[in-house]
């Protein structure tokens, strides 16, 4: 028995020393990409006083589409398929919300709860030529919550929006649905897969690299065969912020926030889009979310999940509506 | 498969009993050399183990023992853990009596992004009152990820194309600490622990940051 272990402790070792150059977690670009201030030639923007990747297609002189991705933290490569709407004569904006994606990442005490939408501000004013010139939001999960914010505190700056499958427009409704979402069997392979890899991977509260990397080793648990939120594949992404994505449910879950008191007065219809396949969600939820707007238009999205302006079936199925939608407000 | 698998040792744990690493010193009498186990609770996932231990001829009492452990799943093989490392009872004053364990660590995880091979240690030390037919004790110990070699799957890859896949020095660590108790009787032990986890720089836990584990030694 003493043998097979000092047998194994050597095999170990060689096979170790054996190997390549030995690397870091930390090392910048190993394991997740590089940020817009860690790469020159990345696409981006000084707003806010940070960093934003930031990409726009179409005229700047059209009607501004903004795009949110989901997460927090998530990216908008998912959401790239959001750039047709510059054919139809929209300018299209896409950026990385702070500390997300490819944007530049931010330690963990600098963010509030509404740092988000005061970032959106910033971003509406340096896109928008004159008073003149109409903004619609397209949020997608948390996009479509922190398009809510805004709408909120902004009635007047938007002209229309829509919103695919916001968790909650309050806090309690956010919990309920993430709930669901999270709902995967004890013995699942899922589940394991997310709590398993604990073991071999860690980092400190602003570790960016360990942490990103490791988030985004989890989030490929939203995409299994047995996750409620009904995907048709792996999710197309650049970099998933951590550090963002639990600060802001922390600051969420501790300070609460009041996203629909001023929803009353916004009389222009939104589109309130979801997807067949999300088991997690349904139309129950969506009702109960939507209500909170006063001028509705609920659309269920066939042959899709959570996720669906990003696989084709469920892209197909929403782009039509959400071009006439738009252009009905134009 | 590996349902099935599971279920066959989850049965034969509870119902003849088998490994755990929990070792009642008073009730492992001379006469006895091995220890067979068989555990299952969570440990970074809902897992099941089986082990074995040889006592060594010494004055100082040292176990020898290996484990193997899986979480659940339905990929066989692609997660799984083999413990390799010593036990001594280093101090004993009346019914009280202290343990050091030592133990190398190689682990598997697979996942649709990544593979991860890691060689790591664990280093426990386990204090408490024990009787030949019971013990209770608190336990604290620090389990390190020293070296990882990590794979990217093509499906990272078409993300993150530069992805590196390499060795990966240090990747981790988590203190652990908590409470076990078990009864033993003629050859066998049966135990339970409890604790709570926290990662290295005490910033941050793991996802479920407990961990829980019932286990059932045969000694002859």
């Amino acid at each position: 028995m003493f043998k097979i272990f000092c047998f194994s402790l050597l095999f170990g070792s060689i096979l170790f020393t054996a190997c390549k150059k030995e690397l870091s977690l930390r090392e910048p670009g190993a394991l997740v990409l590089k940020t817009v201030d860690q790469d020159a030639s990345l696409p981006s923007i000084l707003v806010a006083g940070t960093q934003f990747h930031a990409e726009t297609f179409g005229n700047p002189n059209d009607p501004i589409i903004i795009v949110l991705h989901g997460g927090p933290g998530s990216d908008y490569r998912y959401l790239l398929n959001c750039k047709a709407f510059s054919d139809e004569g929209y300018f299209v904006v896409f950026y990385d919300q702070r500390g997300s994606g490819l944007s530049k990442r931010h330690d963990k005490n600098t963010y509030k709860i509404n740092i988000m939408e005061n970032d959106l501000d910033d971003v509406v004013n340096y896109y928008r030529k004159s008073s003149d010139q109409k903004v619609f939001l397209l949020g997608h999960s948390w996009g479509a919550m922190l398009a809510t914010a805004y709408i909120n505190a902004h009635l007047e700056k938007i002209n229309g929006a829509i919103l695919g499958e916001p968790g909650g427009l309050v806090w309690q409704d956010v919990l309920d649905y993430v709930g669901r979402a999270q709902d995967f069997s004890i013995t699942s392979e899922t589940l394991n897969n997310t709590t398993y890899l604990d073991q071999f991977i860690t980092g400190r509260g602003d570790d960016h690299d360990v942490l990103d990397y490791k988030f985004t080793l989890w989030a490929a648990a939203d995409e299994a065969e047995d996750s409620p939120v009904g995907n048709e594949g792996l999710l197309p992404f650049w970099r998933n912020g951590a550090v963002v994505n639990r600060t802001m449910f922390e600051l969420a879950d501790k300070d609460g926030f009041d996203w629909v008191s001023n929803l009353k007065n916004f009389k222009t219809k939104i589109l309130f889009v979801y997807s067949a396949n999300n088991k997690a969600y349904g139309m129950a939820h969506a009702q109960k979310v939507s209500s909170a707007y006063p001028n509705v238009q609920l659309l269920k999205i066939d042959d899709a999940g959570h996720d669906m302006l990003s696989f084709p079936r469920g892209w197909q199925n929403f782009y039509p509506t959400g071009l006439q939608y738009f252009n009905a407000l134009k | 498969m590996k349902r099935i698998l599971l279920t066959i040792i989850t049965l034969v744990g509870v119902s003849t009993a088998v490994f755990s690493q929990t070792i009642n010193w008073r009730s492992f009498n001379a006469k006895q050399k091995h220890i067979i186990g068989l555990e299952a609770g969570w440990d970074y996932g809902l897992t099941f183990g089986a082990g074995y231990g040889y006592r060594l001829k010494t004055k100082l009492p040292i176990l020898l023992n290996a484990a193997y452990s899986f979480p659940s799943g339905k990929t066989l093989f692609d997660d799984l853990k083999v413990k390799g490392g010593v036990q001594v009872e280093a101090c004993r004053v009346g019914g009280f009596s202290a343990t050091l364990k030592a133990h190398g660590i190689l682990r598997r995880f697979e996942n649709s992004y990544a593979r991860l091979v890691n060689f790591g240690s664990a280093f426990a030390a386990v204090a408490g009152y024990y009787r030949p037919k019971w013990h209770a004790a608190g336990t604290i110990g620090f389990d390190k990820a020293i070296a990882t070699h990590i794979s990217h799957s093509s499906g990272y890859l078409e993300n993150v194309p530069n992805a590196q896949s390499a060795w990966y020095v240090p990747t981790g660590g988590n203190f652990h600490y908590g409470i076990q108790a078990g009864i033993s009787w003629r050859k066998t032990d049966v135990s339970i622990a409890l604790g709570r986890m926290i990662s290295q720089g005490f910033e941050t836990a793991p996802f479920i940051p407990y961990y829980a584990n019932l286990g059932v030694n045969l000694r002859f």
